[in-house]
């Protein structure tokens, strides 16, 4: 009698198990068609004959490397890339450096304000870039900064600044003090507690800051396309655009193979800082 | 040499109303191992913390060899603490863990790896060198803490509740191996614990904290032996001390329902009946180790029996403890094995008055 209860629990133990992994695969499946798809018609397109007209899924050739040699030869592309690689590779620098100190002074000390402007940084993430894009241009008049690199990669680092220092410091916090305190005893200032005990403990969030910061510029179309005026002063966003802005010629080969090359620098920066996405960091420092 | 004095020092945390420590005294002499005591919350880590400076002194001066050293960076007094939580750095070996403090105080490599080998030989940890603290047991964590103060060869050590996170046996384990090594190193010593055997036993002196107030200084024995009040008492020695509400009648004392009249000794009845306690109440203390079921002792002293009925009793191997009740108070006798009684129970006991503590009932303090 027992042993029967035992294998009917076993067995319906098993059943739910597969139904759980069933769900989960399909769901997962279902997802990556949904990212694959779309993915695949580009590459495909990247590759073929500028006689394409449409983005649609067709596995057959003629294939040509032609719109990659086009792209340098005869468009700016070379010159977006490089302006966008600059603009990005400055907003991740500078604003890491600000996000990361900030968060770390959130997080540790106290001063006047403190709470106050956490709960601005809130507020001020709630308005749409959309909304601010006019006080952008104005400001971008006041300050001469239009069709300039320097103004938009403010603007990004500005932008990206108050919810990511939200996010920092809600990193930070969660490395016990008890770390700081055993190190002040051991002999360490401020800055050495900084730098060798809390830092490489939020590792995984920076490396997560860095990739996001270097993302944004070369996903931005709208602040781009309205601060910078110049055709030689455009990111690959707003100059892959031209391509196939105009609907009696739309270059979509071209815009295909434009939009692949992209992909390359943020997957070489993901790869690089894969190995610092890991979690549970803090574990065994502390309690038994 | 190190001497550490404690002078007036008061504590109290900004968003609080109250003072966490009120007037806390306290000379210690080079190499001496003290022990602060005392229940949850009554100001043990925030004294500590403020020695290693990790916390400000609200007032009263903190002196190190004769320097007051209140406004001193933790780092300028030279202070190497164990923390409860053990604090270890996640991210290094334990080796670095170790070595971490002597880099940032400029040693040279030869000499930090000699002095972190030298430790780790003490503690046994030569093994595990180059794990990281998620690959260690509580144990071994603990012992790399201990590691960490022991490099340092600080002149004074501090350690919050070292061994709360370990299980009972290691707990016992190591509190004989930091015994030891402060019997080697002789380095001064403060250690917090709410745990009263741990007290007793490690302790060359005892300060007995509760709300934030010394209530008693003492080596463990002065502590055990003459309570100062009620609460030191009740806290140190287990299981507690045992309280009566009495009053004292021409030399014998009897509770509340007259359910004892014990006789009280010579020496102890000059000194209440010349504080004036004639007639008064009184709070009567005695050790559950001085309450006896022989045969002989109740022959012996017939004016110092008390009927009771045991409740509870507890049969521990070498020795029982009878929880039992006479009129509305209850207490604990411990006696012998052989005399284990099952619940239910009268039994008569003998209460040796050469022993008994008395305490003013309103200000709780000894009046003998
Ligand atoms: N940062 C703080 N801010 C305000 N009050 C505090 C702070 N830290 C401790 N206290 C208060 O000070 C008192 C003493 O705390 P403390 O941590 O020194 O107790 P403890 O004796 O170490 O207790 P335990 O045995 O539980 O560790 C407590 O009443 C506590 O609530
Ligand atoms: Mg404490």
């Amino acid at each position: 009698m027992a042993e029967k209860i035992h294998t009917k629990g076993k067995s319906s133990i098993k059943r739910s198990r597969f139904i759980k992994y069933f769900l989960t695969y399909l769901f997962m499946l279902l997802l990556s068609l949904v990212i694959i798809y779309p993915l695949l018609i580009t590459v495909m397109t990247a590759f073929k004959n500028s006689d394409v007209v449409a983005f649609t899924l067709s596995f057959q050739g003629p294939w040509t490397l032609k719109n990659f040699q086009d792209l340098f030869m005869t468009t700016l592309y070379g010159k977006w890339y490089w302006n966008t690689l600059v603009i990005s590779v400055a907003t991740m620098v500078i604003q890491v450096a600000v996000v990361t100190l900030a968060g770390y002074t959130y997080s540790r000390y106290s001063f006047a304000g403190k709470k106050w402007s956490l709960t601005f940084f809130l507020v001020v993430q709630m308005v749409p870039t959309m909304a601010a894009l006019t006080a952008f241009y104005v400001l971008g008049m006041l300050l001469n900064g239009l069709d300039h690199y320097w103004f938009l990669t403010l603007i990004y680092i500005g932008g990206g600044i108050p919810m990511n220092t939200w996010l920092m410091k809600g990193y930070f916090d969660t490395v016990p003090y008890d770390f700081d305190e055993s190190a002040k005893l051991d002999g360490a200032g401020n800055f050495t507690i900084f730098w060798k005990i809390v830092m490489p403990l939020v590792k995984p969030m920076i490396a997560v800051q860095a990739l996001w910061a270097f993302m944004g510029p070369f996903g931005d179309f709208m602040t781009a396309r309205y601060l910078l005026r110049e055709e030689s002063n455009l990111t690959v966003a707003v100059g892959l655009q031209q391509f196939i802005s105009d609907p009696k010629d739309q270059q979509v080969a071209l815009f295909a193979a434009g939009a692949i090359l992209i992909a390359l620098p943020i997957c070489a920066l993901f790869f690089y800082l894969q190995k610092y996405f890991v979690t549970g960091l803090t574990a065994g420092g502390a309690k038994g | 040499m190190v001497e550490l004095n404690l002078e007036h020092i008061y504590k109290k945390y900004d968003n609080a109303d109250d003072y966490s420590v009120t007037d806390f005294n306290l000379d210690i002499k080079d190499q001496e191992f003290i022990v602060f005591v005392g229940p949850s919350g009554c100001g043990k880590s925030t004294t500590l913390r403020m020695i290693a400076g990790l916390e400000d002194i609200t007032k009263g001066d903190l002196k190190i060899d004769g320097n007051v050293v209140n406004d001193e960076a933790p780092k300028d007094r030279d202070i190497a603490m164990v923390f409860q939580t053990y604090a270890l750095y996640p991210h290094m070996t334990v080796f670095d863990n170790m070595a971490f403090g002597l880099k940032l105080r400029k040693y040279s490599k030869d000499e930090i790896d000699k002095r972190v080998h030298h430790a780790a030989d003490i503690l046994g940890l030569e093994e595990y060198l180059e794990r990281k603290p998620a690959a260690l047991s509580g144990g071994q964590r603990q012992r790399v803490a201990l590691g960490r103060a022991i490099v340092r060869d600080a002149p004074i050590f501090l350690m919050d509740e070292p061994l709360s996170n370990l299980d009972a046996k290691l707990r016992v384990a190591m509190r004989a191996q930091i015994a030891k090594l402060h019997q080697d190193l002789k380095t001064t010593t403060i250690y917090v614990t709410h745990d009263q055997t741990e007290a007793m036993t490690m302790a060359d002196r005892i300060v007995v904290m509760k709300d934030g107030k010394v209530q008693q200084i003492g080596t463990p024995q002065e502590v055990y032996d003459q309570p100062t009040n009620v609460f030191v008492g009740g806290f140190i020695g287990a299981p507690a001390m045992n309280f009566f509400n009495v009053t004292l009648d021409q030399g014998y004392i009897y509770d509340e329902g007259k359910n004892f009249n014990l006789k009280v000794p010579e020496g102890c009845l000059k000194i209440l009946e010349s504080k004036g306690y004639e007639q008064k109440k009184l709070v009567f203390g005695i050790r559950p180790e001085d309450m006896h079921t022989e045969q002989a002792f109740i022959e012996t002293f017939p004016d110092s029996i008390v009927s009771a009925t045991v409740s509870v009793s507890e049969l521990l191997g070498a020795e029982s403890q009878l929880y039992s009740k006479v009129g509305e108070t209850e207490f604990v006798c411990k006696v012998d094995a052989r005399d284990f009684v099952q619940p239910g129970t009268k039994v008569t006991m003998g209460v040796d008055l050469n022993k008994a503590h008395f305490f003013d009932p309103e200000t709780e303090n000894s009046v003998y």
